[in-house]
């Protein structure tokens, strides 16, 4: 699997422990971006074909990039999963308002990832 | 007023006599010090009436029973409180990114051991059932011997790399003392805020709490703290589908 992967997350533990879990999955081809604002320029650049996002950072929110990439016509349907610690109701409600493909919720295994990817990828080549 | 802060005393009015007699009598040094001494008793007095207004003022401020305490707390112990909390951040980062490096160099090892293993048991299993030629065994033993050398080190690494894990979780110990001391610090500012309220006057509820705008980022939620939260990733799933995902 050649797929271009962005991991979005302010704190760079977590986007190791993401990254090194996605390695095991079997991506390699993974880029890094620390808020919503440092990610959707590259984004934009093209290429990716998955987005792994936080929800809360500093500048750009993950939610906010959320809206950003389904506003953009180039962007629209690039998947999304949100991992993240936010789990009120309403913000999973507003994420799948948004368009989200996926929500996890910090903490979580290497399973539920694995898990979370596999259906949306069915659910797209479907 | 005291008696002794009265104007009328046998003393003043020998005190007005004498000044009057050294008036008339054109003594002027004599009625200076008489004057002097006059004020000087009523200087007295203002100092007497000062000294008593700021031990009211003292016993005052004293009565709230918490003036050096709140001062501290403002002054050193937030503060104080605000570097420990920043301290908790390093270490607890600092061991994350120690274990983290130590899986990362861990990782590839494993890998190439289990690769190796994998293509050799293979290959040996040939070899017992002597399906094999001799060039292929003279390049399967040369394979075996790198193998176990490279299997020595490799697990030397491994070892290394699990204690460097191992120490990495010493962040645990003092991370947990130094919350425990916030957390008491907090306490008491609590409790000296609810004493601050009800001073003013204000009817304390503290049953009440403000509720926060449920769609701004609010970072991980506790349990038994937050409302309105999912307990975890299966209620989560259970909600997404109930919207249809």
């Amino acid at each position: 699997m050649n797929m271009k992967i962005l991991v979005v997350d302010d704190f760079s533990t977590m986007r190791r422990i993401i990254k090194n879990l996605l390695n095991d999955l079997g991506f390699a081809n993974i880029s890094e971006a620390d808020d919503g604002n440092t990610a959707l320029p590259v984004l934009q650049k093209g290429g990716f074909d998955f987005l792994v996002t936080d929800w809360n950072m500093p500048g750009m929110t993950g939610i906010e990039l959320l809206k950003a990439v389904r506003a953009d016509d180039k962007l629209n349907t690039l998947p999304v999963l949100m991992v993240t610690a936010e789990q009120k109701r309403e913000q999973i409600v507003e994420a799948a308002e948004a368009g989200v493909n996926g929500y996890i919720v910090k903490p979580f295994t290497a399973q539920t990832l694995k898990e979370k990817i596999d259906k949306i990828f069915e659910r797209i080549d479907a | 007023m005291l008696d002794d802060n009265q104007l009328i005393t046998d003393d003043n009015v020998a005190r007005a006599k004498d000044l009057l007699a050294c008036l008339e009598r054109g003594d002027e040094q004599g009625a200076r010090e008489v004057l002097d001494e006059l004020s000087r008793i009523r200087e007295t007095e203002l100092y007497k009436e000062m000294g008593k207004l700021t031990r009211e003022l003292h016993d005052a401020i004293s009565t709230f029973g918490m003036d050096h305490e709140i001062v501290n707390l403002a002054k050193d112990e937030i503060p104080d409180a605000r570097s420990r909390l920043r301290y908790v951040i390093e270490l607890t980062d600092d061991a994350a990114n120690k274990t983290l490096t130590a899986v990362e160099s861990s990782i590839p090892l494993c890998d190439n051991l289990s690769k190796d293993s994998t293509d050799l048991n293979e290959k040996w299993k040939r070899f017992i059932k002597r399906d094999m030629d001799v060039n292929e065994f003279r390049e399967l033993s040369a394979r075996i011997d790198k193998f176990l050398e490279d299997n020595s080190a490799g697990v030397t690494t491994l070892r290394t790399n699990l204690s460097d894990i191992l120490l990495a979780q010493d962040f645990q110990d003092l991370t947990s003392q130094i919350i425990k001391r916030v957390i008491d610090l907090v306490q008491n500012v609590e409790s000296n805020l609810v004493n601050l309220v009800k001073l003013t006057g204000a009817k304390v509820d503290l049953g009440e709490v403000q509720k926060g705008d449920g769609i701004k980022a609010t970072g991980p939620a506790v349990p038994g703290v937050d409302q309105g939260v999912v307990s975890g990733q299966d209620e989560v799933d259970e909600l997404l589908s109930s919207l249809g995902f």
